[in-house]
């Protein structure tokens, strides 16, 4: 039996350690990834004086930054990459303002409901049908780096690899921090981490619990420069499927704009949508969800609903 | 009349236990709507408003009403607005100025305080206030060797939580920084910003300048103060990016003057500029019409507005509508548009005084430096 604990941001409630506890996971070491913390990656005193076992720090942080530093070749592939990415992701960004400026208006429009309906599904099948095609488009970038820096035949980064399902091999539970998503998610793939977490019990909150879904979705309805549209940022690890995590989504979602909350619930079913405020915890037993407290799903209404044990 | 007044006076001149209650029990100055009206309790043979803003009397009267010793001045002031002011009492031939005595809320700058009028709907923005979950950055100082001035000049740096030798910041040059400081929350604001994710970590650096009238008004001095003694030194002992679009310059009032004439002097060193009710005078023929303090203002600005050379980024500026400076600052605006420069303009309803600078700082450093907000999820 293995346990996925999704949580919220870990300030100002902390309920890392009675998630930990109520899944009753096994005793032993955790590993730890906080990647997402970038330079402060390892300050994890206070996650372990949260649990109370000995914690195995991956680094990967750090390892990325000691092959970048050991192989300009593959950082220099590495910034190439990151700059078709970028360059995709404002691609997409272009397209995508005009296609939920539509399917805004179509939401928004009170005609005749059997002549209006149909407009709003097809607006939001072309919205799904960019989301798809980006992800691909990412995957594809990725899958290009992968292959000319393949974590099996490239020396180094087989090194660190192997070093990492070493450290994995004794450890039942990974807690995974929030932080940088991107930084996070791009670290993760580096070392081909994703397969090493296949069967390990899994904690993880705010970007964490992201890049275990199958796409990550940015999100952010009220900076200080003017609110932005949900984007998908590429695939994620997919350890956890059919769901999209919205974390702290009491600061960062305008739950009041039922259409921006109706549009983010259709655009994304069947996954999930659901939120993660601090304090919340969700927890999968075997893939289906055993627990949940806190976490709230948009409804393909724009509503929040309870998220129900399956 | 205010509402709460005529109440007070509805049945004729109150007796003074019912002034009493109702100087105990009001907030000062009356906001009604966009009437305000000040209130002064005392002898006095006259009293006037003084809050030197553009726009109105420089010594606004009060009226004495019938029968007390309460003196009453209504102004028109629009929601959200918010003024700085004194009261200014003339009694045995004498004048003095005094805060409002019955207004609680004052502002301070280098000068002394000044009493605060908060019009209707103005809300001072939370993120100027101390915030206990945002993590506290510190401020050091150290000399900096100038070859300019030939001497040390001691320079305060901010430096965020978590500080880490082995990251690289981008740097923010501050004038009257130490000021900016006291009177404007800065080093709050940038713990809060930073711990909001809205401007990334980075290094500020708080420069003071022992006659800024002078140094601050377009003197190449203290441009190559800046750009030849203080840069290369903040390079050698803080860990910055070696990028152009990662340093910033910043000022208000005089201090926006310095930090133009900086930039406009070595265009390579800097392409973010945050510049607050600066003091650009200009003229178009003959003599400006400022105090002589502003000539060298008004050469640097005729010869900055003629050719602003290489000057290109990002700049945002600000200024309150009740300055006379409106109009300068509203007239650069596309003088650097025409260059190609990315700006932003923000107009509000306030005067020359650092809580205005302070209430723009999120707006300022937030579109100059966006944080990391869209990509952390803590």
């Amino acid at each position: 039996m293995t346990h996925t604990i999704l949580l919220g941001p870990q300030r100002p409630i902390i309920n890392l350690g009675a998630a930990i506890v109520e899944a009753a996971l096994p005793d032993g070491p955790l590993a730890v990834i906080s990647a997402g913390w970038q330079e402060a990656e390892g300050d994890i005193d206070d996650i372990k004086s949260i649990v109370e076992r000995p914690l195995v720090d991956l680094r990967l942080y750090q390892r990325a930054e000691e092959v970048f530093a050991a192989a300009p070749d593959l950082l220099s592939a590495y910034r190439a990459r990151q700059d078709r990415l970028q360059a995709l992701q404002r691609l997409y960004r272009l397209r995508l303002r005009r296609l939920l400026s539509a399917a805004r208006q179509m939401l928004r429009a009170r005609q005749e409901p059997s002549l209006v309906e149909s407009e709003q599904r097809h607006a939001i099948a072309q919205l799904r049908a960019l989301d798809r095609h980006h992800i691909g488009r990412v995957d594809s970038v990725h899958s290009e780096f992968d292959s000319a820096f393949d974590i099996v035949t490239h020396e180094l980064l087989a090194r660190h690899v192997t070093e990492i399902r070493g450290l994995l091999e004794p450890v039942e539970t990974v807690v995974i921090t929030g932080g940088n998503v991107a930084v996070l998610i791009n670290r993760l793939r580096l070392f081909g981490v994703g397969e090493l977490l296949a069967g390990k019990n899994l904690v993880a909150w705010s970007a964490g619990a992201m890049a275990l879904t199958e796409r990550i979705v940015l999100f952010h309805d009220n900076p200080p420069q003017g609110r932005r549209n949900p984007e998908v940022f590429g695939p994620g690890l997919g350890l956890v499927k059919r769901h999209a995590f919205f974390p702290n989504a009491r600061t960062r979602l305008n739950s009041s704009d039922r259409v921006r909350m109706q549009l983010l619930g259709r655009r994304f079913a069947p996954a999930a949508c659901v939120t993660l405020d601090s304090g919340a915890v969700l927890r999968f037993t075997d893939g289906r969800i055993a627990a949940a407290d806190g976490a709230r799903q948009i409804t393909e209404r724009g509503k929040l609903r309870k998220v129900r044990r399956q | 009349m205010n509402a709460a007044l005529r109440k007070l006076f509805r049945k004729g001149s109150p007796a003074k236990e019912e002034i009493d209650a109702f100087v105990e029990s009001a907030e000062f100055p009356l906001v009604d709507g966009d009437e305000v009206t000040f209130v002064y309790r005392g002898a006095a043979d006259a009293v006037y408003l003084r809050c030197w803003i553009s726009g109105f009397d420089t010594a606004q009267p009060f009226q004495l009403l019938n029968g007390t010793e309460l003196w009453v001045s209504t102004i028109e002031l629009p929601p959200g607005s918010r003024i700085e002011y004194k009261l200014e009492i003339e009694a045995g031939g004498q004048r003095h100025l005094i805060v409002d005595p019955l207004n609680d809320v004052v502002a301070h700058d280098p000068f002394g305080a000044n009493s605060v009028c908060q019009g209707a709907g103005y809300e001072r923005p939370r993120w100027t206030m101390h915030d206990p979950e945002a993590r506290s950055g510190a401020i050091d100082s150290f000399n900096v060797e100038s070859s300019a001035f030939h001497e040390a000049r001691n320079t305060s740096v901010y430096l965020p939580a978590r500080f880490r030798r082995n990251r690289r910041y981008p740097l923010l040059v501050v004038h009257d920084g130490q000021d900016y400081v006291k009177y404007a929350e800065l080093k709050v604001v940038l713990d809060n910003l930073i711990h909001y994710l809205e401007i990334p970590q980075m290094i500020v650096a708080l420069t003071q300048s022992p006659d800024r009238l002078k140094e601050y008004a377009g003197d190449d001095r203290h441009a190559a103060f800046i750009a030849n003694d203080l840069l290369p030194q903040l390079a050698n002992r803080f860990p910055l990016l070696d990028d152009v679009a990662a340093r910033g310059i910043m000022g208000a009032s005089f201090g926006g003057v310095a930090a133009l004439h900086a930039a406009w002097r070595y265009p390579q060193m800097f392409r973010r500029l945050l510049l607050q009710s600066g003091s650009f005078a200009f003229s178009d023929l003959g003599r400006h019409r400022r105090t002589p303090v502003f000539d060298p203002v008004a050469t640097f600005m005729n010869a900055f507005r003629e050719d602003p050379g290489e000057l290109s980024g990002k700049i945002y500026m600000s200024c309150g509508m009740y300055e006379s400076l409106i109009y300068e600052n509203r007239s650069l605006v596309p003088r650097l548009q025409s260059q190609g420069i990315d700006v932003r303009f923000e107009e509000v309803r306030d005067a020359h005084n650092w809580e205005n600078w302070r209430d723009r700082l999120r707006n300022g450093l937030s579109w100059l430096f966006p944080g990391p907000l869209w990509m952390v999820y803590e």
